[in-house]
């Protein structure tokens, strides 16, 4: 069984096909990159799978298990759980309530071993993304950066099976982006299977065993990032047609 | 062996309290009010000082519990007084109809104001920001149509007067019988404040927070958001429900006036000058406005009414451009930053010789 299946997923507003007949799958412990122009459907083929807009037709699978139609909360607690391309941090609450929020969910809060109180659990996941230096300091205060990773740490914190991460990487530069990368592959080897989306490829093929390509909300090759980089398809679609 | 037992209890209040100079300042003033009958001599005016403080503390528990739900959770209602109301006709109703002891029919009261505010809290679930504001803003009115409508069991425009035997304390001397009354609001507010304030300071506070914050984002954490939206309405209106009760045996009956807006909007008033989202702005709020409302303008120098809400409105307006956070946070801040980096042996003394030396020094500089 696939930890997450998605078939033959649809969504349309108005006349335009947003996300149009994706299939994929992830399988445990996988990192899995998903690229694609602006406006090819990255986010909102996120937004499906994580209830935050409802789909017009197709199925989405974690353990065999139909989530689609929950409300976003509830596929949280079932063991997915996302990042937002733009930060959305909780801008009046300290770095690590931040984090508390996430270890208040149902899920969150089960899943905490019973020696520990959710603050020291929340300054763990802290200090797996680097930031527990920070963790008194309001979140407003915070760097894009931190913010990103503040993200990651609360996603985490409801423990889930599979982390959707929209855009990680955006608007950061590169010392910023080493340190994401390294805190990813740390999160990758505690067990996390991810996917990320990202529309620059370089980023992505330090992490990604396997790409998924999104163009006009189809799904147009799929294949390792070696593979990827190569496919005629996908050079069509980033460069143009060539003569 | 005391004085071992009394050292570590002063170790942990100097911690705990000294230290901290914002609860050192709220301790102070904790003592003041308490002392403040004993201080004030026995004139009638003294005696109507004591009921504004009376009211004061009444209206504390109610602005209190309005911060925590829109301070804190981010709901705004603008229609608070709606708990106060039920509150405030159940305990009267109850007392007139059945004469259940005084506390037996508030308790009721604040068990019907919690039970109304889930249904009311549903809108909420639909329905965000200002036009949250504006269906909470339609439910006073509802409610004084409803009182006008039912005149047989409501009273209609003469409200619920109960007998005098509902005075919490049957005391001759109406002095000794405000002072009674002073002690009692005065402990019920601090009970209250504190249940409150560690409501908002707690996990659940936290979640509260988030959803003030960004309620997508708590969402994505896995929070279940109707069902803390609807426990911070029914925390709130729990406490507003409980000012609506006592404030019935204070003044001897239930009237429309507890379903008006002006007493919505003061909640938002005192709130709003004090700080929102403390608690305790709202408390310090609410002792500002009814001090200067119902005793500066009355008493010392002779307004008529009428022009009472325009006379403090223009100030009340001028402090909050000037400090857009509230008084009490402005104070506070300022107290915090005291406070910091103090090392361990420091602490829990000569914080006020520190903050001379400090004043001194930024003066000079």
């Amino acid at each position: 069984m696939h930890l997450l299946e998605v078939e033959n997923l649809t969504k349309r507003f108005g006349g335009l096909t947003a996300v149009n007949n994706v299939s994929f799958h992830i399988d445990e412990g996988e990192i899995v990159g998903l690229i694609g122009p602006n406006g090819a459907g990255k986010t909102t083929l996120f937004n499906l799978i994580t209830g935050f807009l409802k789909a017009d037709s197709g199925t989405v699978k974690l353990r065999g298990e139909n989530i689609l139609g929950l409300a976003p909360h509830k596929i949280v607690n079932k063991g997915l759980a996302r990042t937002f391309q733009v930060v959305r941090p909780f801008r009046h609450l300290p770095t690590i309530a931040n984090v508390l929020v996430a270890l208040q969910s149902p899920r969150g809060s089960d899943k905490i071993e019973w020696i520990k109180t959710p603050e020291r659990k929340a300054l763990e996941l802290l200090e797996d993304v680097g930031l527990s230096e920070m963790m008194m300091e309001p979140a407003e205060i915070l760097a894009h950066g931190d913010l990103k990773r503040l993200e990651i740490a609360r996603a985490l914190g409801t423990e889930p099976d599979l982390l959707l991460l929209d855009e990680p990487f955006a608007g950061l530069n590169p010392i910023e982006t080493d340190l994401l990368t390294k805190s990813l592959q740390t999160i990758h080897l505690d067990g996390h299977t991810m996917v990320i989306v990202e529309h620059k490829l370089r980023a992505l093929m330090k992490l990604a065993k396997r790409v998924l390509v999104l163009h006009y909300g189809e799904k147009i090759a799929e294949g390792s990032p070696e593979e990827i980089a190569k496919h005629k398809k996908v050079i069509e679609v980033y460069m143009g047609k060539g003569k | 062996m005391v004085t071992i037992y009394l050292r570590r209890a002063y170790r942990s209040f100097a911690l705990h309290i000294l230290d901290i100079p914002s609860r050192l300042m709220a301790l102070l003033l904790i003592v003041l009010f308490l002392a403040i009958p004993g201080i004030l001599p026995a004139n009638p005016l003294m005696s109507y000082l004591l009921s504004v403080l009376i009211t004061a503390s009444v209206m504390a528990i109610f602005a209190s519990s309005w911060d925590l739900l829109v301070g804190r959770c981010g709901q705004i209602s603008l229609g608070h007084s709606i708990f106060y109301g039920v509150g405030a006709y159940t305990t009267a109703l109850l007392f007139r109809s059945y004469g259940l002891p005084s506390w037996v029919g508030i308790l009721i009261g604040v068990l019907i104001a919690a039970a109304i505010s889930l249904p009311i809290g549903f809108p909420a679930l639909r329905v965000k920001g200002p036009y949250l504001a504006l269906v909470t803003l339609a439910l006073p009115l509802i409610a004084t149509s409803i009182v006008f409508a039912l005149k047989d069991i409501t009273g209609g425009e003469n409200g619920l007067p109960i007998p005098v035997e509902g005075r919490f304390f049957q005391l001759t001397n109406i002095h000794n019988l405000r002072i009674a009354e002073y002690y009692l609001t005065f402990l019920l507010l601090l009970v209250s404040a504190i249940i409150i304030h560690k409501i908002a300071n707690s996990r659940t506070g936290i979640v509260f927070v988030s959803i003030l914050d960004d309620e997508m984002a708590s969402k994505a954490c896995g929070i279940n958001v109707t069902r803390y939206k609807l426990m911070a309405f029914a925390i709130s209106a729990t406490f507003a429900g409980l000012a609506g009760g006592v404030n019935v045996h204070l003044l001897l009956s239930a009237s429309h006036g507890d379903f008006s807006l002006t007493l919505s909007f003061f909640a938002v008033i005192m709130a709003v000058l004090g700080g929102m989202g403390t608690i305790y702005g709202a408390i310090v709020g609410s002792y500002i406005i009814y001090f200067l409302d119902m005793y500066f303008l009355r008493m010392v120098v002779d307004v008529p009414d009428v022009w009472h809400v325009l006379i403090f409105i223009v100030p009340v307006v001028l402090l909050v451009i000037k400090w857009p956070r509230g008084i009490a946070r402005f104070v506070t801040d300022e107290l915090e930053d005291l406070s910091e980096e103090r090392p361990l042996e420091e602490r829990g003394k000569r914080i006020w010789k520190k903050y001379r030396r400090k004043k001194k020094s930024a003066n000079e500089g």
